[in-house]
């Protein structure tokens, strides 16, 4: 499989601080990579860099073998790579309908097409029966189920989903992994933060671990699991 | 699955309705010189149809985009002086001038826009103030081109030729129906631009701007649009109003006052909504204008010369209008927070919900 981002050197500094450092490793196409680590571990800042929010301070990221150092996020959703939020935000007066329809609007500017678009991926995520409701009065639930639509919406090549499970109950977060396997079938790639081990373990590809800002090891699920550095990072030396 | 609620798109029949109560109000408001010949009359049409466009243009960028800019006296004061120039020291006539005065708003609005869109929330609004305070002193400063405070009064506004017939700007009534017009073109602007792509695009920023900016909108260029389109307009009233009252000065035309009152306009009627402006103007511009001048309501025979009321707001609130509408502002804030629309409709949905629930127990008590 081609490679569809490629992560090379990234560092982020803020002040003296390393949120990022020489962090480097690539993405297939069609492929789930999870990213985990510790709290603080830069796992958010890799993705504000990745996706345009922060430029790296050093390193190149290359996103379908474009050098894209320094673009804005929306440029960056124009080529094709869109982001979900740790914490939810919905556009919170306007409707769950409205909400996807502006994800839509990044590849038309028919309001009917759009609204087509926008129907249909609320259909993806079974959040259908909710088009006319208020997205600020969605439960947490909802709006989790809702960044994902707004983000299917534009139509990625690569989705970045950040926690997108993080205060689920099990119930709502078996729903979030069925979703996201559904959408490896149909071929998009992704990438995912998450917290829940068993989770992440269940739906990735190959996993990248993160600690204190640096890359501590990659490879397959089960690979990871026996990592004694891993281990480590998450427990505690003893017991490593 | 299948009880999906009709969103976002109402049913045809209420967009129809709205189509034809808007029309009626039009050829309503375009009939009442026929009827009414005092002069006050009109002169309060005029202020209150340039308060609806105002009101609606700041609509666009602080209502629908988010940015509450409050120094949008930047752009009627450049385009107050734009057609008050050209026609007092070029001889152009203002159909002409009006023109420049909304291409110099619009170019205005640029220079500020890539100043201060940078910012966000509070920062956003104080810069968008001295830019307009920078404004005001330049005017003030540079005599040789402005007059300074002097300011500029104005002649004559020459006879329009049109479609072989003649028109006149002496009398309050042609400013009438121009204002009225273009109030409802506003009006209609505003329509258009809120069901776009536009439209969607600038509430995405109000409600997050990090949020719209990974959805793919690029939050400088459209945050520009929407202060263009609502420059554009303010720098129309601003011509306008320049060749209505015949006098313009810097504190006049560019003062905070100015600002504070196009933010009021559609903080009273409802930020973000279509009429929200209109019912905003209809309430500031009869209060400003009775605070100013009491005895305008005399005039128009609402009340008589002795009478007491005019007396105490003659000897006590006739200089004190900010005052007022800083106490209006708390008012508003604190019971109506989404302006009487957003009061009407609240209202509206009380109304309802009663006469369901009386409903419900009487087809219960059956």
């Amino acid at each position: 499989m081609p490679t569809i981002l490629d992560i090379r050197h990234v560092s982020k500094f803020f002040g003296g601080l390393a949120a990022n450092s020489d962090v480097s490793f690539s993405v297939e196409q069609g492929m789930i990579m999870g990213l985990i680590g510790p709290n603080g571990a830069g796992k958010t800042t890799l993705f504000n860099c990745i996706t345009g929010f922060y430029p790296p301070s050093r390193g190149d990221v290359l996103f379908k073998g474009v050098r894209t150092n320094g673009l804005q996020p929306n440029q960056m959703c124009h080529l094709g790579m869109v982001r979900t939020w740790q914490k939810v935000r919905p556009l919170a007066k306007m409707s769950v309908l409205d909400n996807v329809m502006v994800g839509a609007l990044a590849r038309t500017t028919r309001l009917e097409v759009a609204r087509e678009v926008a129907t249909a991926q609320l259909e993806v995520v079974r959040l259908a029966h909710k088009a006319g409701a208020i997205a600020g009065g969605l439960p947490i639930g909802e709006r989790k189920k809702l960044e994902v639509a707004r983000a299917l919406a534009t139509r990625p090549a690569l989705l970045l989903l950040d926690e997108v499970m993080g205060g689920l109950n099990p119930a709502e977060s078996e729903e979030i992994i069925q979703l996201i396997l559904e959408l490896k079938r149909s071929g998009l790639t992704q990438m995912v933060i998450e917290h829940d081990m068993k989770a992440i373990m269940r739906i990735s590809d190959r996993i990248v671990v993160l600690n204190s800002g640096e890359k501590l090891a990659e490879g397959e699920p089960q690979q990871i699991v026996n990592d004694k550095a891993v281990v480590a990072a998450y427990l505690g030396e003893e017991v490593a | 699955m299948n009880r999906r609620p009709p969103p976002v798109l109402r049913p045809r029949g209420v967009a129809a309705l709205e189509l034809v109560l808007f029309a009626a109000a039009v050829i309503a408001l375009w009939c009442v010189p026929v009827f009414v010949k005092k002069p006050y009359v009109l002169h309060m049409g005029v202020i209150l149809f340039l308060a609806v466009i105002q009101g609606q243009a700041w609509n666009v960028v602080g209502g629908y985009a988010g940015q509450y800019s409050v120094g949008h006296a930047a752009y009627f004061g450049v385009g107050a002086y734009t057609t008050m120039m050209l026609l007092e020291l070029h001889h152009i006539a203002p159909w002409w001038g009006l023109g420049a005065a909304i291409a110099n708003g619009v170019l205005l609005s640029l220079i500020i826009g890539t100043i201060t869109f940078r910012l966000r929330g509070p920062y956003f609004v104080l810069a968008s103030i001295s830019m307009a305070e920078i404004l005001r002193y330049a005017f003030l400063y540079y005599k040789d081109l402005t007059r300074g405070a002097e300011g500029f009064l104005l002649s004559e506004i020459p006879t329009l030729h049109l479609f072989g017939q003649e028109f006149e700007f002496v009398t309050k009534r042609p400013f009438y129906f121009v204002t009225l017009g273009l109030a409802a073109i506003t009006i209609v602007a505003n329509h258009l631009v809120q069901h776009s792509k536009l439209g969607y695009y600038f509430q995405a920023i109000r409600e997050d701007q990090d949020a719209a900016s990974s959805l793919g909108i690029g939050l400088t260029l459209y945050k520009s649009v929407a202060l263009a389109i609502s420059a554009a307009f303010t720098a129309l009233s601003g011509g306008i109003y320049a060749m209505f009252v015949k006098f313009i000065a810097p504190d006049l035309v560019f003062g905070i006052d100015v600002s504070v009152q196009f933010v009021l306009i559609c903080i009273i009627g409802g930020i973000g909504t279509i009429y929200g402006p209109v019912i905003g103007a209809m309430v500031l511009v009869p209060l400003s204008e009775v605070l100013r001048n009491p005895r305008g309501l005399v005039q128009v025979g609402l009340a008589s010369p002795d009478s007491s009321f005019v007396q105490f707001v003659e000897a006590h609130l006739s200089n004190a209008h900010l005052l007022v509408y800083g106490v209006l502002v708390v008012v508003v804030i604190l019971f109506a927070p989404d302006g009487v629309l957003g009061l009407l409709r609240r209202a509206g949905a009380r109304l309802r919900r009663r006469r369901e629930a009386q409903g419900e127990a009487g087809a219960a008590g059956a």
